[in-house]
């Protein structure tokens, strides 16, 4: 009974590992194979594929800005986050309801909503195809604000209240007192921000156009229509999109898997 | 709780001007683009009422891309979840190696979609390991590969997008199963229940909730399908979906009032489905 469960869950295992498995193997083929299938159990193997797409070509400019774009992203929404979902959880301003349930609309409404509108507004302002573009109207997202909200909102006030009798103000006490305190699930927020990001197509897809400004995903997405597909390059590239990830996932998996679980549950 | 409207203000304000901007504005702007007629070359916007409406609901492109749509959703939301609830109920209890499968099977959901379509490209092409399998089991697949044939375009797409998912919605199903008591199936067991008695009295019952916020999340989700499609088929071979219709003709034809329309009309069936699945579950769960 056992050895039959253990076959059945690695059966399974095998059919969702194989296919990111795949696209290691093909990584390391000569690409002068062509499309050939045969090469599972090859043994050719050629590092020249990755030192091409470093050297030559494009895709290390996508790298590069798919870091600088998710760290800018990440580090904006650390901060925003925190702030916004402090003032909801602690201060008594006119319309704080008001704009809490904002957070909420905007956690349900789909965003397909504003590709169009989103595009002419980015093109008025004169963003397009720039850094602002994929930068900008990413800087605070609802997710983490609501996430840090509960978070702080199961913080005893003690703490905040003693600084504030001896005298601190507010940002004292919101950045040297209630920001450390947040550290786990400002964790959480920041993994879970770069890693959307950093997976993120449709919007930098469409609020760009040139390939300096091009973020990994999209030069992959574009890359096919360069040439015949050009498999064991292509998938070079694909491995810089998907090892950032793998290495994450490894560190920080716990802090991955409950920014995931702590919303369906609470629901 | 503290009355601070200035700090309050100052605190929440990069949340307020970028829900202002980039959500209100747009929101309000493609209504009304809705019911203009807005295109890149003329720069003015013509009102012409309902006439995008009437145009999209006349609109072959459009009807097969709202219906490939409805496949889609219905097509995988109930495989994705009957397949995720019953990883869940497998990796459920502790045993040897039980983080190396329930990371195995979650891998898939937070890599990129873009390199996840690539490398399905690449397996559904002709002489493509999903290619070579199906001809081994017997069954004959399209002469150039699954994703260039009308009959198998848009469903190969589908079957990657459960693929890809069901780790995700296990780990949901996981912390659901987390949380229900032990003492109830202790008790159970007490009085003599089995397997399958346990399961269908107690599990599905209680998972009910977490099943109810897949649904609903997935729902949401399935609707917008896009990238999958951008990548393997461009929304050729009868694959094309609503929010690809939306692209191609905002972003590539430039009929922007007429991509609005098209998305405002998905949005209010998505808002439709959301409102009745909630009004669903609360009925469910105070009866």
């Amino acid at each position: 009974m056992r050895i039959l469960r253990y076959i059945v869950l690695g059966l399974i295992l095998l059919i969702m590992i194989f296919p990111l498995l795949w696209m290691f193997r093909v990584s390391f083929l000569p690409s002068n194979l062509g499309m050939n299938f045969d090469n599972l159990f090859s043994t050719k193997w050629t590092f020249d594929t990755y030192f091409d797409i470093l050297t030559a070509g494009n895709m290390l400019r996508y790298f590069a800005n798919s870091i600088a774009v998710g760290i800018i992203v990440t580090g904006g929404n650390i901060l925003f986050c925190f702030l916004a979902g402090y003032a909801f959880a602690r201060y008594r301003f006119i319309g704080r309801n008001f704009w809490f349930y904002s957070v909420i609309f905007v956690l349900m409404i789909p965003a397909h909503i504003i590709i169009i509108p989103l595009y002419l507004l980015i093109f008025k302002l004169g963003m397009y195809d720039s850094y602002w573009a994929l930068i900008l109207p990413f800087l605070v997202n609802p997710i983490g604000i609501f996430l840090v909200r509960q978070y702080i909102n199961t913080l005893p006030v003690s703490m905040e209240e003693a600084a504030r009798i001896d005298g601190a103000g507010e940002f004292r006490i919101v950045f040297k007192i209630v920001m450390p305190l947040c550290k786990p699930a400002l964790a959480v927020l920041a993994i879970q921000v770069f890693l959307t990001n950093w997976n993120s197509f449709l919007f930098p897809f469409i609020l760009t156009s040139s390939e300096s400004v091009r973020t990994l995903p999209v030069g992959l997405a574009l890359y096919q229509g360069h040439q015949a597909i050009d498999w064991p390059h292509l998938m070079a590239g694909s491995a810089l999109a998907v090892v950032p990830v793998l290495a994450a996932f490894l560190f920080f998996q716990r802090h991955i898997v409950s920014g995931i679980t702590t919303g369906a549950v609470k629901q | 709780m503290i009355n601070r409207r200035f700090s309050g203000y100052l605190f929440a304000s990069p949340w307020i001007i970028t829900f202002g901007f980039f959500w209100v504005y747009p929101l309000f702007y493609s209504l009304y683009l809705a019911f203009t007629d807005y295109r890149l070359m003329h720069h003015t916007y013509k009102w012409v009422g309902l006439q995008n409406f009437e145009r999209l609901l006349a609109d072959q492109s459009f009807l097969l891309a709202l219906k490939n749509t409805f496949i889609f959703v219905f097509g995988t939301i109930p495989i994705t979840t009957v397949i995720s609830l019953i990883l869940a109920l497998l990796i459920e209890k502790n045993f040897k190696g039980r983080a190396i499968f329930r990371s195995g099977y979650f891998i898939p959901s937070i890599t990129s979609m873009v390199v996840i379509a690539l490398i399905f490209t690449n397996l559904y092409s002709r002489g493509g390991y999903l290619f070579l399998l199906s001809e081994m089991i017997g069954f004959s697949p399209p002469a150039n590969g699954f994703l260039l044939s009308n009959k198998t375009a848009l469903y190969s797409v589908m079957a990657m997008d459960i693929w890809m998912s069901v780790g995700y919605y296990m780990l949901l199903f996981l912390a659901g199963l987390k949380s229900i008591p032990k003492e109830l199936y202790e008790a159970a067991e007490v009085a003599g229940a089995g397997f399958f008695r346990k399961l269908f009295s107690i599990t599905l019952p209680l998972l009910k909730p977490v099943a109810l916020y897949i649904i609903v999340i997935n729902t949401i989700k399935s609707f917008q399908v896009f990238v999958e499609i951008f990548v393997m088929t461009k929304g050729k071979y009868g694959s094309t979906t609503a929010v690809y219709f939306i692209y191609e003709s905002g972003l590539n034809r430039f009929d922007f009032g007429y991509a609005s329309a098209a998305a405002y009309l998905l949005f209010v069936i998505i808002a439709a489905f959301s409102i009745a699945q909630f009004s669903l579950f609360r009925r469910r769960t105070v009866s």
